[in-house]
This record gives C-alpha cells, sequence and structure tokens, in this order.
C-alpha cells in the first residue's frame, strides 16, 4: 500500500494524543477507586484512554486516506507565530514589574496574550485570526480600569482593522452607534454591573 | 386526551401572557434576520444571546431561544429562494428548485409554499411534542442509572454518525468534549480535577466561552477570510398567491416532508438540514412532478421546507423528555436550563409545566407570528442583506465580549473565549468539527454521574449495561449504527448526502 499521507488527519490524530497524554499524565494525582466506588480519576482515565485510542486510530488512518495537504505557512508565518509566543510569554511574566496594574487578577495574562497576538498580525496568514483575537483579549483588558465605552472603543476600532475596505467615515460611524446601541441594551435595559468611565 | 388539551390550554395561558409573546416575537425577529444573514447561524446567535437571558424567567428565555432556532429555517429559506444564496444550512436544497422558480418570475409562489409549508409543518410537529413528552416521560421515569449511561452513549454515537466527515475524528471530538467536562470539582468526593489551581475554574469551564469562541468568534474570522461574495440583486417577489395547480402538487410534498421532518428531527444529530435533504430526495424520486424537477419544481420547495421546520420543532422532544440534546443548538438550551437552575431531564414535564407547556403553545405562536413577518414584510428582510459584513462583524464581536463578561463579571471569561476562538479557528483547518465537542461537553458529567450511581448499584459488575433490557437495546442499536456506517457503499452514500 502506498503511503498518501493525510496531514489534516495526522495533525488532529497529534492533537488529541497529546491531549489524552497530558491528561492521563495530570490524572495520576486522583485516586482511581474501584468499579463499584469510582474515585475522581476514575473517569478521566477511561476518556483519555479511549481518547488515545482513538487518536492512534486517527493517525493509523491518515496514513492512507490523503492527500489533504494543510494551509502552506509561509516563512513569515512560522516566525510570527514564534515570535508572537516569545513575545506573549515575555509580557506576561514582566509587565507586572512594569506597572503594579499588571499585578492584579488577570491583567498580565491580558496583556501577554494582546502583545502576542498584535505580534502574530504581522505576517498576513495570521492577520485576521490575530486582530480579532487581540480586540477580544483588549475589551477584557480595558474594561473594569478603562470603563464600558473605553473598553467598547478598543474593540470596535481593533476588530475594524481586520478589514481592509473600512473607511474613516464608516467607522465612526459604526462606533457611534454600536456605543449607543450597547448603552441602551445592557446599560438602559439589562443593567448589568460594570463601570462606565475609566476609573482613577 | 382531554389531560393533553386542559395542559395545552395552561401552555397557551403562559405563552400568552404579554412578556412572553413580546420575547418570541423578538426571538422570530432575530431568528429570521440571522436567518436571512448568511455567515452567522443559529448556534452562534444563541451563545450570544445566552448570557442576556440570565436575568430574564426561564420560561421566557427558552421561549425566545426556541424562537430564534425555529426563526432562523424561515429566514433561511428567503435568501435561497431570492438570490440562491443558502442563510442556513438547512435551506441549501431550497437553493436547487427555489431559486429556478424565482428565476421563472414565481419567487412569490415559492416564498409562499416554503412560509406556508413551514407554518404547516411547525403546527403538526408542535402537536406531536406535546402529544409525546408525557408519555416519553412516562417511559423515561422506569429508566435506572444503567439505561441513562446507555442512552446517552447512544446519543453520542448517533450524533457522531451523522456528523460530516470521518466518524473516528466526529468521536474524537465527542471525546475531546467529554474531557472538557471533567474539568471543576469532582460532584461526588469535591476534589479538584484539572483545575490548575485556578479557582475560576473550579466549577468547571464556562459553556458560553466555549460555544461563543467556537461558533461565534471563530465564524467571524473564517467569514473573514473569505472574500465577500455576497451579490445583491433586487428581486422581484411577483404574486404570492399559488394557481390551483401549483397549489394541488404543493399540498401532498408539504404531507410528506412533515413526516419525515418529523421522523429525523428526532434522531440524535438528526435535525433541520438533514430533514430537508431526505425530503428533497424523497421528493424527486416520489413525487408527480419529478420530471420537472431541475426547471423550478414546487414540490422541491414545499417538501423540504416543510421538513426542515417539523425537524426544528420535533428536536426538542429529547431534550424536553429525557434531557438529551440532539444537536448543538439543542446542547446551548441545556446550556440555557442549567443557567436557570433547571436540570434538563424526564421530571420537567412535571416540575416545571408552565416551561414544558409554555414553550409548546409559544412555538405554535412563533410560528404563526412567523407566517406574518416573512411573506408581507419579505421585502425588508432583502434590504437587510444590504447591509455589509465589515459593519455587522464588530458588532456582532461587541455583542460576544460584553455577553461573555457580564456571565460571571469576571474577565476571566473574556481570555476563555480568546482560547476557545483559537481552538475552533484550529478545528475548522484541520476538518475537526464543533458540533459534536458540544454535546459531549453538555453530556459528559450527566455521563460520569449515571456510570457512578449505575456500577453502585450493581456492586461493580459491568454486565449491568447488557442485563437490563432497555440499556442493552440502546447499546445494541449504538453498535449497529456504528456497524452500518464502517460498510464503506453507505458511508459514501452519507458523505455524498451530507456534502449537499
Amino acid at each position: 500500500m502506498q503511503l498518501k499521507i493525510n496531514a489534516k488527519d495526522l495533525a488532529s490524530g497529534i492533537f488529541l494524543m497529546l491531549v489524552a497524554l497530558v491528561g492521563l499524565y495530570l490524572n495520576q494525582d486522583h485516586s482511581l477507586g474501584s468499579a463499584r466506588r469510582m474515585g475522581p480519576g476514575y473517569m478521566p482515565m477511561m476518556v483519555f484512554y479511549i481518547q488515545g485510542g482513538l487518536a492512534a486510530l486517527v493517525i493509523f488512518f491518515s496514513l492512507f486516506s490523503g492527500p489533504d495537504p494543510l494551509a502552506k505557512w509561509t516563512g513569515m508565518d512560522a516566525g510570527a507565530l514564534v515570535l508572537g509566543i516569545a513575545a506573549g510569554t515575555l509580557a506576561w511574566k514582566f509587565s507586572p514589574l512594569v506597572w503594579s496594574f499588571f499585578g492584579q487578577t488577570y491583567n498580565a495574562v491580558g496583556l501577554g496574550i494582546i502583545v502576542g497576538f498584535l505580534v502574530l498580525a504581522i505576517s498576513s496568514g495570521w492577520k485576521v485570526v490575530a486582530i480579532i483575537c487581540a480586540a477580544v483579549a483588549l475589551f477584557g483588558l480595558v474594561l473594569e480600569k478603562g470603563g464600558f465605552f473605553a473598553a467598547l472603543t478598543a474593540v470596535i476600532l481593533v476588530s475594524c482593522a481586520a478589514e481592509h475596505t473600512h473607511t474613516k467615515k464608516g467607522v465612526v460611524g459604526l462606533l457611534a452607534f454600536l456605543l449607543l446601541l450597547c448603552w441602551w441594551v445592557f446599560i438602559y435595559e439589562l443593567d448589568i454591573r460594570v463601570n462606565l468611565w475609566p476609573q482613577s | 386526551m382531554e389531560l393533553l388539551l386542559s395542559n395545552l390550554a395552561h401552555g397557551f395561558g403562559v405563552a400568552l401572557s404579554l412578556q412572553n409573546v413580546s420575547f418570541a416575537l423578538l426571538g422570530a425577529l432575530i431568528g429570521t434576520a440571522i436567518g436571512v444573514l448568511p455567515g452567522i447561524g443559529p448556534v452562534a446567535t444563541i451563545s450570544l444571546l445566552l448570557p442576556i437571558t440570565f436575568g430574564l424567567p426561564a420560561t421566557t428565555a427558552i421561549i425566545m431561544l426556541a424562537g430564534i432556532f425555529y426563526g432562523a429555517q424561515y429566514g433561511g429559506s428567503t435568501t435561497a429562494i431570492l438570490l440562491n444564496l443558502p442563510g442556513e444550512v438547512s435551506s441549501v436544497v431550497t437553493t436547487l428548485e427555489g431559486y429556478k422558480m424565482a428565476r421563472n418570475g414565481r419567487a412569490g409562489a415559492a416564498l409562499a409554499t416554503a412560509a406556508i409549508g413551514s407554518f404547516f409543518a411547525g403546527s403538526i410537529a408542535t402537536i406531536l411534542v406535546a402529544a409525546s413528552g408525557p408519555l416519553l416521560t412516562q417511559v423515561a421515569l422506569s429508566f435506572g442509572p444503567a439505561d441513562y449511561f446507555s442512552l446517552m452513549l447512544l446519543g453520542l454515537i448517533i450524533a457522531c454518525v451523522l456528523a460530516q466527515g470521518s466518524i473516528i475524528k466526529a468521536v474524537g471530538m465527542v471525546v475531546l468534549g467529554v474531557a472538557l467536562g471533567l474539568v471543576g470539582t469532582d460532584v461526588q468526593t469535591g476534589q479538584q480535577r484539572f483545575t490548575f489551581g485556578i479557582p475560576e475554574l473550579s466549577d468547571g469551564i464556562g459553556f458560553v466561552p466555549i460555544a461563543m469562541g467556537m461558533f461565534g468568534i471563530a465564524e467571524i474570522i473564517l467569514n473573514l477570510e473569505r472574500p465577500e461574495s455576497r451579490s445583491v440583486l433586487s428581486s422581484k417577489v411577483g404574486s404570492l398567491w399559488l394557481t390551483r395547480e401549483e397549489f394541488k402538487r404543493a399540498t401532498p410534498a408539504v404531507l410528506r416532508g412533515t413526516v419525515v421532518g418529523s421522523f429525523l428531527g428526532i434522531l440524535p444529530g438528526g435535525g433541520a438540514s438533514l430533514a430537508a435533504f431526505g425530503s428533497y430526495m424523497m421528493e424527486r424520486k416520489m413525487s408527480k412532478g419529478r420530471h420537472l424537477f431541475g426547471t423550478g419544481a414546487i414540490e422541491g420547495v414545499a417538501g423540504p421546507e416543510a421538513a426542515n421546520n417539523a425537524a426544528a420543532q420535533t428536536s426538542f422532544i429529547p431534550l424536553l423528555t429525557l434531557g438529551i440534546p440532539s444537536n448543538a443548538v439543542m446542547a446551548l438550551m441545556v446550556g440555557a436550563l442549567i443557567i436557570q437552575g433547571i436540570q434538563p431531564g424526564p421530571r420537567m414535564v412535571e416540575a416545571q409545566p408552565d416551561l414544558f407547556w409554555g414553550l409548546i403553545a409559544s412555538m405554535w405562536i412563533g410560528n404563526l407570528m412567523l407566517l406574518v413577518i416573512n411573506l408581507p414584510m419579505i421585502g425588508m428582510w432583502v434590504k437587510l442583506l444590504q447591509v455589509p459584513y465589515r459593519f455587522l462583524y464588530p458588532s456582532i464581536l461587541v455583542f460576544c465580549c460584553i455577553g461573555v463578561y457580564s456571565l460571571n463579571n469576571n474577565v476571566f471569561d473574556v481570555y476563555m473565549t480568546v482560547l476557545f476562538t483559537v481552538f475552533g479557528y484550529m478545528c475548522n483547518k484541520l476538518k475537526l468539527e464543533p458540533a459534536p465537542l458540544l454535546i459531549g461537553f453538555v453530556l459528559g458529567p450527566m455521563m460520569e454521574e449515571h456510570l457512578r450511581r449505575a456500577m453502585l448499584l450493581s456492586r461493580g459488575d459491568w454486565g449491568v449495561f447488557i442485563q437490563r433490557p432497555i440499556s442493552a437495546t440502546m447499546l445494541g442499536i449504538a453498535v449497529f449504527a456504528l456497524g452500518l456506517m464502517l460498510m464503506p457503499n453507505i458511508r459514501k452514500g452519507k458523505d455524498k448526502a451530507l456534502a449537499e
């Protein structure tokens, strides 16, 4: 039989296998119990064994069911991914030393995500996914300190960068419309508990 | 029968309250809108609106969410007929004959057939839900933990069998979903599992971040990556009235579609798109106008449209009676119920009569509203298509962000959403189906509970699953379904059927 590798299935299988192995490793902390009195580790053990088995099947069949290659990565895409992960990790680890704000709750995580994705956005292949994810994370980072309106403005402006046909006029109009709409729906009608304006 | 009538009367009493009627209308309007708009489906919309329903009474919330689901079936057919552009997956087959009819100047007739057929099918299917609900509940109450476990296993397996693409990968996604459901505090011992010491994870991974990330935001990214292909046409709708000849041909098609759709809707993993396709195949083989297929046969619109709406209603049956979601939308409904503090299952009919009968009555009211919303107001919906996507996606994104945050007033959920967005995007690139994962995630914790209880009762004997007749039957069907799919011929047929 000739090998015709289905790269998509192969990658899926490897991914499922990795999750199963990590799960089994972490599950060592939990007592298994017996079939009659199952401990907290019994079900996870079964689930991850089954998943590992399925992953092995996916990997096996992927060797013959192709070819179905993954989307082409340019050198830029790969480089940006490495750089993005590095920059994100650095921002996450060291930002609390620079400003105590990042030491609170999950702010450092948020900053790490944003920095990582913004670096990733320099390559054209990742641009859309990186900008949209950065926009969502920015909402989380700005909301509690900067307030509702500042966070919304940030999401809208950043997310508009993902689509090249936007005009300045259109973005401003959209921004005004959405700020008003969100205020009406979430603050006036639903009355969610959130700061509206920046906190000192 | 009398009891059914009095229950239905009670249901109408609940559903006709001002609040419930207005939220049913809101749901139907939103549903039609997203049905018309390609690129945002009911799964994304319902997960988007889940946090907002938090403040509503349970019945009102479910009524609105249900309205979105079946409203989308109506809206999807509009663009399919007028623009040859399916707004939803379930209306793909409608484009085949519907657009041809529009080309022949019979757009109005096609739209009217779709709407009236949907309304008829929806009404019949609603009655079916009402009648089978208490009946199935009676059966379900005699289920032991072992039977429940096997039933859920069957549900998961059939959901995979009917999913698109590779079955092994779909089963893998289900198992991954179950694994994600393990995160959090173990119910029986209180031990933390896979929480990495993060306090927010001790209640488990949130349902909304997963659904919103994988179905909402990942969808936006994929739409943005595809070049916009929406051509805005100004179509002439023409007369909405059917000729006597058309009426004669459409009626039996609607009837057949209703039957096929009602049946396929109940199956786990079935639902609207499978029903529409099944009905289309049937019409092409059986109807009197089969020689006209390909030139705009009215049967090809009437049957599938009736079927997809019937299926949308009957897919509530497993959820309302057994507490088992049969597709991704129903998994979201389970999420909505749990957020409201209601455990879905056979006791729901008795414990929450307002919810059960109110929902059923509201389905009928909602279908009536949709008839009005869709036929006379068709022009308005076509206009909606002229809003470019570059204005839509920031709006969706903003609603997602606020929705996720307001669930727990915690930014942690926002970052979880980012994580699942990336995961959803990756799944799409690897052709891994996200829907089975969601069903596994919802069913996983319930399965673990039933498994543990069953094994405790049987004193550790695994044989209990084949000794109990109900459980053995379920497992038998599951094995049979899996075996069937391993045969290459049937598999090819399925892939072809679902690929359309």
